[in-house]
């Protein structure tokens, strides 16, 4: 009897604490599979120097981010002012579908049709001792060995994108476009991706089969992909988008030789 | 004692929370896969971003001042076509359907060389700030890949000769130096594939047209 009084603080002393409890290790459990997820072949030392760097290295893709969007931007406004003009409007419509064709083969128009997806990423694998780490994370040759085999393939347009996320930035594939490596870091047209890359393409029937089968794919990535466990997935699709290519398409060193009509 | 053993417990939960925490924001901040890097690729790193911002603020004074013009000849009631005309023609040098001559430079490279080997060096002319590349008498366009043909390596079809002879259109300087960088590309070919080459700046030289059709055949423009 004498007991009760002091028996509703420890029960509430322990409601609290199992609560607690709870909820630091369902913190451990989210975090721990957040870290266990991510790629570690990536960590490294960070010096203060460096430090430095990647500030700056930010700054520029800061700089470069809102370039581009100011870029894209500026062109949707001339393509609105070519579609209109005070003269003919024959001359006008054939002028325009020219342009337009162009615009095509030069890779800066959005394109859609039937094609495939490509997603690779590095590998989860633990590094064993002795083993180079590059041999566990996609590399330039990585990407430039599917993009061979996708144009190879006959795809009509390819953009690389360096997230899964919805809305990542891509980069669309044209005649000026690198595929370029510093170290771990892949740089596209210029921007900076990092794993997992998705890379669409629009192509014929039978894109992915002819893919598969190309040799830079079956010599080159799908070996990597089995001996190190790179994460790699590849599907057909009935409907690819990839969007316009954002960038320089003027001339600074040269002309066009314009052919005579 | 059990309180101890309380405080013991909840101690060990917090490192472990704190330890996790900091590997995942780590794992997680964009700064972090730049700080993955060494100091040198960060040094080529932003060198690479420098100059692609600058390519792109240029490209977007060019195209402001085309927005410019287009709506000083709209208040004036001209007619644009001239312009419009101009852009397509531009997007055709782009594509490769035009030829184009400027300045840049002629290498005649000869080496044990595989199809990769040619597509890394084209990746690296492209990066240099190439816009205008041929192999041969081949323009590469976004497509053309160097695959094995039968007997030699072909791009778009047609088989490269060995020694075979790379024509580039942009800054003759920049292109010579990206490319016989010490550890660059054309050192690394000397050393794995036994290359030697010759590399000639020019003031002028042309790069030809493609001879392929760029018409796709599934794709389409999204409306």
């Amino acid at each position: 009897m004498t007991r009760r009084p002091s028996m509703r603080p420890r029960r509430l002393f322990r409601t609290q604490w199992a609560v607690s409890m709870a909820a630091a290790l369902a913190v451990i459990g989210f975090v721990g599979a957040a870290q266990w997820n991510s790629s570690l072949a990536r960590e490294e030392f960070v010096s203060s120097a460096q430090l430095a760097l990647v500030g700056q290295a930010e700054q520029l893709q800061r700089d470069q981010e809102q370039m581009l969007g100011e870029l894209e931007q500026a062109e949707a406004d001339l393509q609105v002012l070519q579609e209109r003009d005070s003269g003919s409007q024959t001359a006008l419509a054939l002028l325009n579908e020219r342009l337009l064709a162009a615009r095509v083969a030069a890779g800066a128009e959005d394109m859609r049709g039937p094609g495939m997806v490509v997603e690779i990423a590095d590998s989860l694998r633990d590094i064993p001792a002795g083993q180079p780490q590059s041999n566990y994370i996609v590399l330039v040759s990585d990407l430039r060995n599917i993009v061979t085999a996708l144009w190879a393939s006959g795809a009509e347009a390819i953009s690389i994108s360096g997230s899964l996320a919805e809305g990542a930035p891509s980069v669309r594939l044209v005649s000026t476009s690198s595929i370029y490596g510093s170290g771990a870091a892949i740089l596209v047209n210029g921007v900076a991706l990092s794993p997992p890359y998705r890379i669409e393409a629009i192509g014929p029937d039978g894109l992915r089969d002819r893919f598969l089968a190309h040799p830079a794919s079956i010599d080159r990535v799908l070996p990597k992909v089995d001996a190190y466990g790179l994460q790699f997935a590849s599907e057909p699709r009935d409907e690819v988008m990839v969007r316009g290519f954002v960038g320089s398409t003027g001339l600074r060193w040269g002309a066009p030789v314009e052919e005579p009509d | 004692m059990r309180r101890r053993a309380a405080q013991l417990s909840l101690a060990i939960v917090a490192v472990i929370v704190g330890v996790l925490l900091i590997g995942q924001l780590r794992s997680q901040a964009p700064a972090i896969e730049l700080s993955g890097l060494s100091a040198q690729e960060l040094s080529d790193l932003i060198g690479t971003l420098r100059a692609g911002n600058a390519q792109l603020s240029d490209a977007l004074t060019d195209v402001r001042q085309q927005v410019s013009e287009y709506e000083r000849l709209d208040v004036a009631g001209q007619s644009t076509l001239t312009l419009t005309g101009e852009d397509v023609i531009r997007f055709s040098a782009f594509a490769g359907l035009l030829a184009v001559e400027g300045q840049g430079i002629v290498m005649d490279i000869d080496g044990q060389f595989q199809p990769a080997n040619v597509n890394d060096l084209i990746h690296e002319l492209r990066n240099a700030g190439a816009e205008a590349i041929a192999i041969d008498d081949v323009r590469i366009t976004a497509s053309s890949v160097p695959v094995r043909g039968t007997g030699a390596i072909a791009i778009d079809g047609v088989e490269i000769g060995n020694p075979f002879r790379v024509t580039a259109i942009g800054s003759p300087d920049g292109l010579t130096a990206a490319l016989e960088r010490p550890g660059g590309i054309l050192s690394l070919f000397e050393h794995e594939i036994d290359a030697s080459w010759a590399i000639i700046q020019r003031e002028h030289v042309t790069v030809p047209a493609t001879q392929r059709d760029l018409t796709p055949q599934v794709a389409e423009p999204v409306e």
